[in-house]
């Protein structure tokens, strides 16, 4: 599945989710349809429990839509199995969460090299501290690779984690609230290291609160109701 | 291939990292598997030694497993074709059984019947060629009463009899005219008891001999025994006499296994129209349903306290994924197969596994050497005594099944993580 300059990295087509629990089915998506390019940056705001993480969840192959059709670098993936989507899960996207999840017996440098260890494939240890090094020095923070997450400010971990995102190279960051834990100034930086991976061709898909951080973005959707509309630029 | 390699290293190593992490969590978890474990080893260990002692003490009796020993009828001629056959051979041994009383001459020993030394089997019989037996007349006196075999070479090579004190027979020398006696524990025990004179009476001998007592050996036997050479024998009583039938005379060959000797002999009986019988020692064989059930019955008890530590690793291992929700379902966000976090988990429960089957087996071994130490010169059955490897790997299999029973429920768990976890964490 290799991605050509200008192709379509990401194409959903009418993607509902319905939410079947203990009371009446509720519809988190309702018909999304999104598109995002390569080097593309996508801002997806709305209210809390508008669907966001939902939405992302289905992009990032965590769960499965209910209807519609999901197009990966020009594949169907709508149904895929779960063996097929952990072996795309690593190969082409990338993911950051509002809260770092770094594993705190483990160095920086470590942490982001546990995701080269994943089974999908298999790296020397000295390749994968080279490309951990490399992560790492790509967000600013390569002199914290011997540094472990307790020792670490809030934004030093997100970066981390996006380090972490970055390692095997992705075609698409997922980013879900990155910077709710942080100050704006430390956000401001999160937000930038982001960017750095669209200017080398990484689409990124942002959830987020943040007007600021989300104006900085190429684009910005709106997630209503689960329905997804795209915000005309004032 | 290189895929199946690439998940069992990354396995391996994010299960090394887990146990480095939780070093007081996987110590607890093997104090009980370690108990487990110990159980097995002591008893595969107590088994095998027991299992070797049993063999050993069957050894010195019936012959080392594969000898051929064939039984032959005692005749006119049979001493004679037997000893000129085998003498000199180191693939064969013919053993030719007689009575012998040494002592004081003309009184009824102290052992009638050549019975142990504590025991009384009634007064001894003197029987005639004719086949007719008296009872042996005359007052206790300081006399032994014993089996005496006559060997025509080293029968340690089939018997391998624990030498006591003094020597063996040396059948590379000239044959002494005072013929030199071994004893067994029980003979010696006898002489040890009781002033007894140098002197020996054997039926159809022309004197009484004087024999040289050499060495004290352990044959097994609880009846008084002693040992001689048939050269040094003969020099008294004619080879005829070695294996008489109604002194009780009996004849044994022990041959290697395809020896040609046996064939030989065997011919050349049948040409008198002797009749042998031969068989080959196999005591592992027939002790084996013995030992089956000894071992089955100890395996059970280990197999019981091996449970008690599976527990300890399945309690462990729950209460390890329980805590580690998050960093399970990272990783399956991160591309890692279910399969691969399954491996995960129940490498941590294998390597804890296999550390705490190592360090029971070292304990036992330590254990047996310093028990060996200090009881091996009172209980022979520990003298010298090796740690049985069988033991070894016993303690292994049961570290790896313990691995296994206890991380495979934490292990399903563990594939099971929703990688929503982190999304609404």
């Amino acid at each position: 599945m290799s991605i050509v300059a200008g192709e379509t990295l990401i194409e959903l087509t009418g993607i509902t989710k319905v939410l079947k629990g203990q009371q009446e089915p509720r519809t988190i998506l309702d018909g999304v349809d999104l598109t995002v390019r390569p080097g593309e940056s996508v801002a997806i705001v709305g209210r809390s429990g508008s669907g966001k993480s939902t939405l992302l969840s289905v992009v990032g192959l965590f769960d499965r839509p209910d209807s519609g059709r999901y197009l990966l670098a020009g594949d169907d993936i709508s149904r895929l199995p779960e063996r097929r989507a952990a072996k795309l899960r690593s190969s082409h996207f990338g993911f950051v969460f509002q809260r770092f999840f770094l594993l705190k017996h483990l160095t920086a440098a470590q942490n982001v090299a546990m995701a080269l260890v994943n089974g999908q494939g298999w790296l020397p240890r000295r390749e994968r501290r080279k490309r951990a090094m490399a992560a790492l020095d790509q967000v600013g923070i390569a002199h914290l690779a011997k540094s472990r997450p307790a020792k670490m400010s809030g934004g030093e971990q997100q970066r981390v984690a996006i380090a972490r995102a970055l390692v095997r190279n992705p075609r698409v960051l997922l980013a879900d609230e990155p910077t709710g834990a942080l100050d704006t100034e430390t956000g401001t930086l999160v937000i930038d290291a982001l960017l750095g991976a669209t200017e080398r061709g990484c689409g990124l898909i942002l959830v987020t609160h943040d007007r600021d951080h989300a104006a900085r973005m190429s684009r910005i959707l709106d997630l209503v109701d689960g329905v997804l509309t795209e915000r005309v630029p004032a | 291939m290189i895929r199946l390699s690439g998940r069992l290293r990354s396995s391996l190593i994010i299960g090394l990292q887990g146990i480095r992490a939780r070093k007081l969590r996987t110590l607890l978890s093997m104090v009980s598997l370690f108990l487990g474990v110990l159980a097995v080893v002591v008893v595969q260990a107590g088994a095998s030694i027991a299992e070797r002692a049993l063999l050993s003490d069957l050894e010195l009796t019936n012959g080392v497993d594969g000898t051929r020993v064939m039984g032959v009828q005692p005749g006119p001629q049979t001493a004679d074709v037997v000893t000129s056959t085998v003498r000199g051979r180191a693939d064969a041994v013919a053993s030719l059984d007689l009575s012998a009383i040494i002592g004081e001459p003309g009184v009824t020993p102290v052992n009638p019947n050549g019975s142990p030394m504590d025991e009384n089997w009634g007064d001894s019989q003197v029987c005639f060629p004719d086949g007719r037996c008296e009872a042996q007349g005359g007052p206790k006196g300081e006399a032994i009463e014993l089996r005496l075999t006559a060997l025509t070479g080293d029968i340690r090579v089939f018997r391998p009899f624990h030498q006591e004190s003094g020597r063996w027979l040396d059948f590379t020398t000239v044959p002494a005219l005072a013929p030199r006696l071994v004893l067994n524990r029980e003979a010696a025990k006898g002489f040890s008891q009781h002033h007894v004179p140098a002197e020996m009476r054997v039926s159809g001998a022309v004197n009484d001999i004087t024999p040289q007592l050499i060495g004290v050996i352990d044959d097994g036997d609880s009846q008084p025994h002693a040992y001689t050479r048939v050269d040094e024998l003969t020099n008294w009583l004619p080879t005829s006499g070695l294996a008489d039938p109604s002194t009780g005379g009996q004849i044994q060959v022990m041959f290697q296994p395809s020896t040609p000797a046996e064939q030989v002999l065997t011919a050349k009986l049948r040409g008198l129209g002797v009749e042998t019988s031969i068989s080959t020692v196999d005591s592992h064989k027939e002790r084996g349903k013995e030992l089956t059930l000894m071992r089955l019955i100890f395996f059970s008890m280990a197999g019981l306290v091996l449970l008690i530590g599976v527990a300890g690793i399945l309690n462990v291992g729950l209460a390890t994924v329980g805590e580690r929700v998050e960093e399970f379902a990272l990783r399956r966000a991160v591309g890692t197969p279910r399969t691969l976090l399954a491996g995960i988990v129940l490498a941590e429960t294998l390597l804890t596994g296999l550390l705490t089957a190592a360090a029971a087996i070292g304990a036992s071994a330590a254990a047996l050497k310093v028990v060996s130490t200090l009881l091996g010169d009172s209980q022979p059955l520990l003298h010298n005594v090796q740690f049985p490897w069988e033991a070894g790997v016993a303690g292994i299999i049961a570290g790896i099944v313990a691995g296994v029973l206890g991380g495979f429920i934490p292990a399903l768990r563990a594939a099971g993580i929703p990688i929503a976890t982190v999304m609404r964490a």
